[in-house]
């Protein structure tokens, strides 16, 4: 191995893991969101349940990769054409829709109907019982899952190198083509991502940590 | 060529895609389980210094913390950095097994501390040795308890696998890049491959439910 080679090589990498990490964060952003609301339709209007189901189906039951075709191949057949990064996002933001939908779902399904029932008849109003019977509980529980899912997305994104989004994954092959080298680059490759997954998933035990200490409505 | 032609012409190479798909996977998860075990009986039988133990750790957190991609691009290159070509077929099994064996070894821990104690505690008075309960106590209620998760594993690395078109290997999602440069119309032949892994991965997990459904009416009557 050679260290001047790994310094040399260092800069390109962590441009490139930046870009990794803003395009993740962004997806994971808009996934959360798009999750959150698939879930409330579910929740407000049972008729949308058929509709659900099917969109959780097939995106969960389909490899990202061929998702991910489709949008920045396929669309362009139909006049809808997208840049490689913005398919990305939006590729990765829908990937991670069906999974987050299915996480606040389960939270919100865990919450027992006597809970809102009794805050009801105690008087609280429906923010109140949102605020400080639901919400607590959901979000302890959903903590753990929305970090682990954000960790499944920012480890995908390395697909969209495939359709040459310039991240990570992309930037080692072409520093490999550069510098004839294969073994500094790759190990530095699998580093940078085991480091960014390393440091996701602590930070998502410290926000545990952190939710635990709050004090809870009980007392 | 009229429409329905051509979309014949896709289903014979989308078929064999598929196998090809279902076959590395099911190689893959097969291997991953045994990996998963050996992994398993390490992290738990081993006593004294702690080597093992933490290797075992670092390589879960390893496959479990990295990219496929990057580990399937880690696997084929890094041999070739010591001027060993590994062949495409074989790097694609190993890292989707390595990788799977990596995942499989959680589900099957939380299985096996589900077990109460006290089962391997009246084992031990009855006389059985570590194989013995190994064997008939506690690997048939982890498979069992496990099921599931495992079964989500499995569609987990079939959908994986798409990644190992990159070492031009003709699985499903290679055959998907081969018929878009004949026909020129990606959008059409993406949506049938898309649709392939769909059934593929709907065919195990339905497959998997009513076997659970079977085993478990089986078990009442």
């Amino acid at each position: 191995m050679n260290p001047d080679l790994i310094i040399e090589i260092l800069p390109a990498f962590l441009r490139a893991a930046w870009l990794t990490l803003w395009l993740s964060v962004l997806a994971i952003a808009l996934a959360a969101v798009l999750g959150f609301g698939l879930n409330a339709a579910l929740q407000l209007a049972p008729r949308v349940t058929p509709l659900y189901r099917t969109i959780v189906w097939v995106v969960r039951g389909t490899p990202f990769l061929a998702q991910l075709f489709v949008l920045y191949f396929g669309l362009p057949q139909i006049g809808l054409a997208m840049d490689a990064i913005t398919a990305a996002v939006v590729g990765l933001a829908i990937y991670g829709s069906a999974y987050f939908a299915e996480i606040f779902r389960a939270c919100w399904q865990s919450i027992p109907r006597g809970q809102v029932e009794a805050g009801r008849v105690f008087g609280m109003s429906r923010l109140a019982i949102l605020r400080h019977i639901e919400w607590p509980q959901a979000g302890r529980l959903a903590i753990p899952m929305l970090v682990n899912q954000a960790i499944l997305v920012l480890k995908e994104s390395s697909v969209v190198s495939i359709i040459t989004v310039p991240e990570l994954t992309m930037t080692a092959g072409t520093v490999v083509a550069d510098t004839f080298s294969y073994l500094e680059p790759y190990l530095l490759l699998g580093l940078i991502y085991w480091l960014m997954a390393l440091a996701l998933a602590s930070l998502g035990r410290a926000t545990e940590r952190l939710i635990a200490l709050t004090p809870s409505p009980k007392a | 060529m009229p429409w329905f032609e051509r979309w014949l012409g896709y289903a014979a190479p989308i078929g064999h895609g598929l196998l090809t798909t279902a076959a590395l996977s099911a190689v893959a998860i097969a291997m991953g389980f045994a990996v998963a075990i050996a992994l398993h009986l390490t992290r738990t039988r081993t006593r004294g210094p702690l080597p093992a133990r933490g290797l075992v750790g670092v390589y879960v957190s390893f496959f479990r913390g990295t990219p496929l991609l990057v580990q399937l691009l880690m696997l084929f290159y890094l041999p070739a950095a010591f001027g060993l070509d590994l062949n495409p077929w074989l790097a694609a099994g190993l890292v989707l097994a390595l990788n799977s064996a990596a995942f499989q070894s959680e589900i099957l821990r939380s299985g096996f501390e589900a077990i109460p104690v006290a089962q391997l505690e009246a084992a031990r008075v009855f006389g059985l040795s570590e194989r013995q309960m190994f064997r008939h106590i506690q690997l048939p209620q982890v498979l069992r308890l496990t099921f599931p998760a495992l079964v989500n594993e499995a569609v987990d690395i079939i959908k994986g696998s798409a990644v190992v078109s990159v070492l031009a290997i003709a699985d499903l999602m290679r055959v998907g890049k081969q018929l878009v440069a004949v026909s020129y119309r990606p959008l059409e032949v993406y949506l049938a491959i898309a649709l392939a892994y769909l059934v593929l991965t709907t065919l195990v997990s339905w497959g998997a439910a009513r076997l659970v459904r079977a085993r478990s009416t089986g078990a009442a009557a």
